[in-house]
């Protein structure tokens, strides 16, 4: 198991550094001018002067070699400096300790509501397969999976706030225990929710079919017995295995739903330094992003063969 | 997720010459089409989604009013009859707009889906006939490259060649005076094709490559090819017909994301710019006075979404319709 996970490990490196090297030179050649960009929007007419600008350039060694200051960023990155703001000359690293707090407490009760709420509606799916509450919870997975967070987070506002008036505008950041962060949290859990119902689905219905179900209720053991002990434990496997996906759609919707309802979180962070061209931010948000998404992949090929040994030992075989 | 009963073969009782003829021939496409229609939500889909296709072609000529032409006067109107769905800020006439917006969402997806499924069968094609050390490396490659989340890809790839692509256009004009290099409109569409492209090819890739493994190894082609089939006649009749299936699936499934992507896109200020309308920058700019003005933000999210649902509808009625292999129990 531990040379498993070594291995795992080892062979994520390389994509992690193709990952820095790719975005990194995407800024370095297409952003344009770090200083000319700063100069552009500060008073005078510096960023029209390309002595000065050589100058400065010089001074702090942007006219080295790609690749020199390519390993000159990852020295720092590895030592936890991430640059700082082309705009504000804030360091990067504060501004996203300061944000990223309200987009994980976003993030992690979005997945609660996901995981609560999605599991058992696909255990109910599948439980009444083809019945109207089958069709019904389908179809309702398939509309939340369409509907993006940019649509659905303006019409609940018009729906709630306007026409049935039972709440405030929910905009900006109070915390997450507060009646402005329910809908952000439900906008948010909505498109992984549909992942999730559908995975949950499926499993049951996969599992429904085995032999060991077949024998549990031939033995007489209770209908809720069966479905607690017996199907819920390998349900479990098929839905974790989509953390990276599900990962993926909430980092999305972070940034569209942290747009929409004025939340300091990366997300807005993200959009903001975009707009601005400010892409020591973009470089650094990126990078976080993806390691998320891969860290969740490398947690779900450690968990997997846990959850499910079999797996477990087709990876031993494998070896 | 399939609603329909299983398929039954409806075998004649006494099968002479005479009452087989009688019976309508079935073939794989009608089967899937039979099975298509059984599907409620899916034909509503489909229905939505030709509506879509059709008013953006015929957009420009049923429009009410022209998509630019402001009236200061009649600003920020709730609907009524002369504007079905109200005015702007600029008393542009909302209607007009959102029905120019479903051009643009639609030349949008035609684009990219056409862009990403053509690197997407060059790859996957490749990876999944030279197989060895290429297909490892194109399979790590659509891993790496959907192992980042989609829209902060996207936006990195649109942002960083805006200004390379800017400045070129700017020294190509300078050097030919040609004004088609004067209209940053096309650099707008050009970023958002090559960004939404470069993010959806993986799945394709990988789809093709899949399907090449599996039918090349069927029964049936080995069966044809034992015959002494000639090879084109193995690829027309029998590869491609039984590969198509899901790459139909797929690509209706691109379309509707390619539309989301673009219009999320033009929310969050980075692709289609105003004042060319997409429902993206409308519902970005209603955002801003939904409190005054809900129709403003209203109109352009429930066509988005009406659309966006339809896709999902028709995608799903598409793969239980295609892929009957796939049918659950």
């Amino acid at each position: 198991m531990g040379r498993y996970i070594l291995r795992r490990f080892l062979r994520w490196i390389p994509s992690t550094l193709l990952l820095i090297l790719v975005v990194y030179a995407l800024a370095f050649y297409g952003a344009g001018d770090p200083i000319k960009l700063i100069f552009l929007r500060a008073p005078g007419d510096v960023a029209w002067d390309p002595e000065r600008i050589e100058a400065i350039r010089h001074a702090v060694g942007l006219d080295r070699p790609f690749l020199v200051q390519f390993g000159d960023y990852l020295w720092h990155l590895l030592h936890g400096d991430m640059g700082r703001s082309l705009i504000t000359n804030r360091s990067v690293f504060d501004a996203i300790s300061a944000a990223a707090p309200v987009s994980l407490q976003l993030g992690v009760a979005a997945t609660l509501v996901m995981a609560v709420v999605g599991i058992p509606l696909g255990l109910l799916a599948a439980l009444y397969q083809n019945s109207w509450l089958d069709n019904t919870i389908v179809a309702f997975a398939l509309f939340i999976w369409a509907v993006p967070a940019y649509v659905a987070g303006p019409l609940l506002m018009v729906l709630l706030v306007l026409v049935l008036k039972i709440m405030d505008v929910p905009y900006g950041w109070d915390g997450l225990f507060s009646i402005k962060a329910i809908v952000p949290v439900l906008v948010l859990a909505l498109n992984p929710l549909a992942l999730v119902i559908r995975q949950a689905r499926s499993a049951v219905l996969e599992v429904l079919a085995e032999d060991y179900i077949r024998t549990a209720r031939a033995k007489g053991i209770p209908e809720y017995v069966v479905v607690f002990r017996h199907i819920l434990r390998p349900v479990l496997t098929p839905v974790v295995t989509q953390l990276g996906l599900i990962m993926i759609t909430i980092i999305n919707g972070a940034m569209l739903v942290e747009t929409v309802f004025g939340l300091p979180g990366l997300g807005r962070l993200t959009v903001r330094s975009t707009i601005d061209v400010d892409y020591p931010f973009i470089i650094a948000i990126a990078l976080i992003g993806s390691f998320l998404v891969m860290v969740s992949n490398l947690l779900v090929d450690i968990i997997y063969p846990v959850l499910d040994p079999r797996a477990g030992q087709a990876q031993a075989g494998s070896e | 997720m399939s609603r329909h009963e299983p398929f039954a073969f409806e075998i004649p009782a006494a099968a002479s010459v005479d009452s087989q003829v009688a019976y309508r021939r079935s073939s794989l496409w009608r089967d899937a089409f039979d099975r298509l229609v059984a599907n409620r939500l899916a034909v509503v889909g489909m229905i939505i989604i030709l509506l879509l296709f059709f008013t953006a072609i015929v957009g420009p000529y049923i429009t009410p009013y022209d998509f630019l032409s402001q009236d200061l006067t009649a600003r920020n109107q709730p609907p009524s009859a002369a504007h079905w769905l109200g005015t702007d800020d600029l008393g542009r006439d909302v209607l007009s707009r959102v029905i120019y917006g479903a051009r643009t969402a639609t030349i949008v997806a035609f684009s990219v889906t056409g862009v990403s499924l053509i690197i997407g069968i060059a790859l996957g094609s490749v990876a999944g006939y030279v197989g060895g050390k290429v297909d490892s490396l194109i399979i790590w490659l659509t891993d790496f490259v959907m192992s980042i989340p989609s829209l902060l890809l996207a936006v990195v790839i649109n942002l960083s060649l805006k200004t390379p692509l800017t400045y070129w256009m700017d020294d190509m004009y300078l050097a030919t005076h040609n004004p088609l290099f004067r209209q940053t409109i096309w650099v707008d569409f050009a970023l958002v094709f090559g960004a939404l492209a470069l993010v959806q090819w993986p799945s394709y890739a990988r789809l093709i490559r899949g399907q090449i493994l599996t039918i090349r190894n069927r029964n049936y082609v080995l069966a044809a090819r034992a015959l002494g089939l000639p090879r084109r006649r193995i690829l027309v009749r029998y590869v491609i017909p039984n590969a198509l299936g899901p790459i139909v699936v797929a690509v209706s499934a691109g379309l509707g994301q390619a539309m989301v992507l673009e219009s999320a896109f033009s929310f969050l200020g980075v692709g289609v710019r105003p004042p060319i309308p997409s429902w993206g920058n409308m519902i970005s700019d209603g955002l801003r006075v939904w409190r005054h003005y809900s129709h403003l933000l209203a109109a352009p999210a429930a066509v988005l979404g009406i659309v966006t649902v339809a896709f999902s509808f028709l995608g799903d009625g598409l793969n239980d319709a295609l892929n009957p292999r796939q049918w659950k129990e």
